[in-house]
């Protein structure tokens, strides 16, 4: 059945690889032990939360780690060492034999040089062609991977290239030569969700063309269930189980894993309860800390034994070509981390408390020609335009769309961050003044924004009760030992020691500063919460646990959230409402279930589609939205999303706005296009 | 691109105006004014008034401003009032002087020093790199008038190779007599190259430590090809900035070096301006100096726009 059984030996074969670095700072166990073997024509996915060591795994494969490292173990690459191999060996292996897709496409192409000859650059060393030979396959690779116009698009520069015209360039680099082994570590991370579909859909097409080995590195489940044929989870440097996809999915046999999976709230669920997200306590085995002969995971694990603590496990043989290093791998089940219960569902209808109408932010103003003088040459950026929508009372509107949508321009609007052009925005029936500086003090008390990147809005050299005091005393009019009190009690709320108050934001791991950032949003009062992004950043263990204490806040105090994200997913799992974002328009919004289930909007359809599923069984999606979101410098004479709907009509569609068109289900719900509801049903059925 | 120039040039033009402005009033505010300066302290008041009229000192501020500034555009500097011939006469000459030393001393700094910094920087922590970067150290913090001094104890005093001090007959050029030329080119070189070598070699350390190098290196290209196509167009981006800043740099030390070795070009004239008091020639150097700047400035932000295709002006 597998090549294995013939008799044919793997490409790649990691044996006991354990990567040690020695910084200033401390020896960091990256890999402490992990094992894998990837066959010609499979894809292995090798998953895990941040600092597992996937990465670094990945890279050792490449024979490429900084400073100072030891490396142990074997990894043989068709039957030879290359951690034996000198450092010539290692280069003719690399961009030849060996390639590898990066996180980042953006900063992984030279900057200053055209994306052409950065491919036919390695063509010529690798493979001795001629220029004029390189340039030819350089175009070929272009064409395979997709990329419109191949012939000329080799003569842009990176920054002229949308992300996934960058990413699908560094893929044809790395196809360049015909590897054996591709690596690819991260390859749809920081993408749109449309973007990473059609580079997924790339990433299956190439697995059936070429006969290369393929080392899939994903945080991500979803993506890993898509395209990966076999699956190696890391924890804490080590692989601590194995299977193909399927039976991984199925049959988990490690209670990380089983953790792991339900973390992730799936996008939709046509017909099952969306279930409540568990989450795993305490946080990863550190890096830093020795090798112990325990299990790294019993800590954290709910089912945990004495035998745990005094031994470490094995892999063990789990059958079907499944492994496991649990002890118990037989006896981890669903609903082992705690019952499923199904999520609660808010039923109130809420009192109206944000009102937001033809809301429209322009950046910049029209550019002339010669600074003061001459013709209008650029005309401002049309970032949000005529917004419409509302917030209720104890509920969450969920706002999605692709970068470019529009989705931070209307937080920051609401924030009064940055002023409004246009538009009246009410806070109960009380008018908001565009910049926050001139609103009243119970007005700015009553609206609190968390943002991405936690890192960056808590001031390094202030202790982290400055940031919640702060809050305390300003806002809700404290005093000194009240706040304190009261300070311990929203640490405790978001699961943080109380001790924390003294530490300074350095101190803490990106998930305890984004609980830090939502304490001293809760410590306000607010009665409405904007995260943007908020949980973007967060392994997905430490995203359930903050997605839990926002929806145990709102239970507790009634607050609203206008939340935004990217993932679909985690928009279903929290939000009441959903406002579905393109190009500053607003296509469709309304209750939560009935925007997505079905959905309506072809907008919203094609990010339904493209969004990754934690499941190899999924149905496979075929709707893809190719190129991005438009520049937003021109006004639309027609549909704003005419460009790049599926479901387009024809001319109508360029020439007239859409109309409004109310939802089948709900008077709330508000479909924009050209298509009638009915029709737009029909189609889903 | 020609928007980008009309508006750098008109940006130029204004930013010389106002320095025009700041330096009337600076040398309005200066004790004792050009008819005190000829007659000296012991002049009465009536004749001090009667030169001041003669000179039109007597009328308001603005008036003279608008009058200078107006002459000046035409090419009109005024008169020295040490050298009692027309600034621009004294200025002329004196500035090929300073202009030649300028330019044998940044054709020499800027291309060893770029070559330097990246040499060092490719082999960062190694023997020579910690060697080169402990050198310019001392470069750095050894002022001009040290180091030229140091230079004339040895290579004069001692060595006698070359002369001590780079006296010229007025008339001739310093290219006739290049022997002179060395020691103060030397000395401007010395902290020049440093700054700009320290630079690369910072420069090029953070662009090794990029993804697009990653890429290079793991795309199995030999070291020669990643350091000439990849690291050093990326890494010359912001020394550029720094060499331009480094041009005004030079014009501060150019009057250090000029009266350290006694060589006839504007830094030393700029010092006898200001010792005796000549507010025309004083006014007029300032002027020279600040337009210095700006133009090269904008020659920075052009060729930083030819190396970065980001911010290519089309």
């Amino acid at each position: 059945m597998n090549e294995k059984q013939q008799g044919i030996a793997p490409l790649v074969q990691v044996d006991q690889l354990a990567v040690t670095f020695y910084t200033p700072t401390g020896v960091v166990h990256a890999v402490r032990d992990a094992s894998f073997e990837i066959m010609r024509g499979q894809v292995l996915g090798l998953v895990g939360e941040s600092g597992c060591g996937k990465s670094t795994a990945a890279f050792a494969i490449m024979g490429y780690l900084p400073g100072i490292h030891r490396v142990e173990g074997h990894i043989s690459f068709e039957g030879r060492d290359i951690t034996e191999m000198s450092a010539s060996e290692v280069r003719e292996l690399r961009g030849n034999r060996i390639a590898m897709v990066y996180q980042d496409p953006a900063t992984s192409l030279n900057p200053s040089m055209r994306v052409g000859p950065q491919v036919e650059e390695s063509l010529q060393t690798n493979l001795n062609l001629s220029s004029q030979q390189a340039h030819e396959r350089t175009v070929r690779l272009f064409e395979s991977v997709g990329l419109a116009d191949p012939a000329n698009i080799g003569r842009r520069y990176p920054h002229e290239l949308s992300g996934g015209m960058q990413q699908r360039i560094v893929i044809a680099l790395a196809l360049a030569c015909d590897p054996d082994l591709l690596i690819m570590d991260e390859p749809t991370t920081g993408l749109d969700v449309t973007t990473e579909a059609t580079i997924l859909d790339l990433v299956v097409d190439l697995k059936r063309r070429v006969r290369a080995g393929i080392l899939f590195v994903s945080h991500n489940l979803g993506v890993i269930a898509r395209v990966a044929d076999r699956v190696a989870v890391m924890y804490a440097g080590q692989v601590i189980e194995q299977a193909p996809v399927r039976e991984l999915f199925k049959n988990t046999h490690h209670p990380y894993t089983a953790g792991l999976l339900s973390c992730v709230p799936r996008p939709i669920s046509e017909d099952e309860v969306t279930t409540k997200l568990i989450s795993i306590p305490g946080v990863v085995y550190e890096a830093s800390r020795d090798d112990i002969d325990a299990c790294l995971f019993a800590s954290r694990c709910p089912m945990v034994q004495d035998q745990c603590q005094e031994e470490a496990p094995e892999m063990f043989n789990a059958g079907n070509e499944h492994e496991s290093g649990c002890f118990f791998w037989n006896d981890v089940q669903k609903g082992l981390w705690e019952k499923e219960i199904p999520r609660e569902e808010i039923d109130h209808e809420g009192s109206l408390v944000l009102t937001a109408e033809n809301l429209r932010k322009f950046y910049g103003r029209w550019q002339r020609k010669y600074l003061f003088f001459g013709p209008r040459v650029k005309p401002p950026v049309r970032a949000l335009v005529d917004a419409d929508f509302d917030v209720r009372s104890g509920r969450t509107l969920g706002v999605v769309g692709e970068s470019g949508s529009g989705k931070t321009t209307m937080a920051r609007t609401v924030a009064g961050l940055t002023p409004r052009n246009r538009g009246e925005l009410k806070l109960r029936g009380e008018d908001l003044a565009p910049e926050v500086e001139e609103r009243n003090r119970q007005q700015r008390d009553a609206l609190r924004m968390v943002f991405q990147n936690p890192t960056a809005s808590l001031n390094p050299q202030l202790p982290i009760s400055h940031t919640i005091l702060r809050s305390l005393r300003k806002l809700a009019g404290l005093n000194r030992k009240e706040s304190r009190e009261r300070a311990a009690e929203l640490l405790q709320a978001v699961g943080l020691d109380p001790a924390y108050l003294g530490r300074l934001p350095g101190e803490l791991s990106g998930g305890e500063q984004q609980r830090v950032a939502l304490a001293g949003a809760f410590a306000g009062n607010a009665e409405i919460i904007i995260a943007d992004e908020a949980v973007s950043s967060l392994d997905v263990s430490v995203q359930a646990q903050v997605l839990d204490l926002l929806g145990k806040h709102q239970r507790e105090e009634g607050t609203s959230y206008i939340f935004i994200s990217h993932d679909l997913g985690v928009v279903r799992y929290v939000s009441d409402d959903i406002m579905v974002l393109y190009a500053g328009h607003v296509a469709e919004s309304g209750p939560a279930d009935s925007v997505l289930k079905p959905p309506m909007h072809p907008y919203t359809e094609a990010l339904l589609s493209a969004a990754p599923v934690p499941d190899p069984d999924a149905k496979p999606t075929t709707i893809r939205l190719p190129g991005a979101v438009p520049t937003l410098l021109e006004r639309f004479q027609g549909c704003f999303f005419a460009g790049r709907c599926p479901r387009k009509l024809g001319p109508i569609c360029d020439q007239t706005p859409p109309p409004e068109r109310v939802g089948p289900d709900s008077h709330d719900h508000v479909i924009y296009c050209h298509i009638t509801v009915e029709e737009l049903k029909a189609m889903q059925q | 691109m020609v928007r980008f120039l009309a508006v750098r040039l008109s940006l130029i033009i204004l930013t010389l105006l106002v320095v025009s402005v700041i330096i009337f009033m600076v040398t309005e505010v200066l004790p004792g004014d050009a008819a005190q300066q000829q007659l000296g302290q012991s002049a009465t008041p009536e004749s001090l008034a009667a030169l001041r009229a003669s000179m039109g000192l007597d009328r308001p501020a603005y008036v003279r401003y608008f009058d200078w500034i107006g002459s000046a555009l035409q090419g009109d500097l005024g008169e020295s009032l040490k050298y009692k011939k027309p600034v621009a006469e004294v200025i002329g000459p004196r500035l090929y002087n300073s202009v030649i030393l300028l330019i044998f001393a940044f054709v020499i700094s800027v291309p060893t020093a770029v070559i330097t910094g990246v040499w060092a920087g490719v082999r960062r922590n190694s023997f020579g790199d910690q060697f080169v970067s402990i050198m310019s150290l001392v470069g750095i913090s050894l002022p001009e008038f040290v180091t030229g001094i140091l230079f004339i104890v040895i290579f004069a005093s001692w060595l006698d190779w070359l002369p001590s001090s780079s006296i010229l007959l007025p008339g001739t050029s310093p290219l006739t007599r290049p022997s002179i030329l060395v020691l103060p080119t030397l000395t401007m070189t010395g902290v020049l190259f440093a700054y700009i070598m320290r630079m690369t070699r910072a420069n090029v350390i953070d662009v090794m430590e990029t993804d697009y190098v990653r890429t290079a290196i793991l795309k199995g290209l030999p070291m020669r090809r990643i350091i000439f196509r990849h690291i050093i167009p990326n890494a010359m981006l912001p020394t550029i900035s720094v060499i331009a800043v480094n041009i005004g740099w030079m014009l501060g030390g150019l009057i250090i070096v000029e009266n350290v070795f006694a060589y006839p070009g504007i830094g030393s004239l700029l010092l006898v301006a200001i010792v005796s008091r000549d507010v025309p020639m004083l006014q007029a150097l300032s002027l020279i100096i600040a337009m210095t700047y700006a133009v090269s400035n904008l020659f920075a932000d052009l060729s930083y726009g030819l190396l970065n295709p980001r911010i290519r002006i089309s």
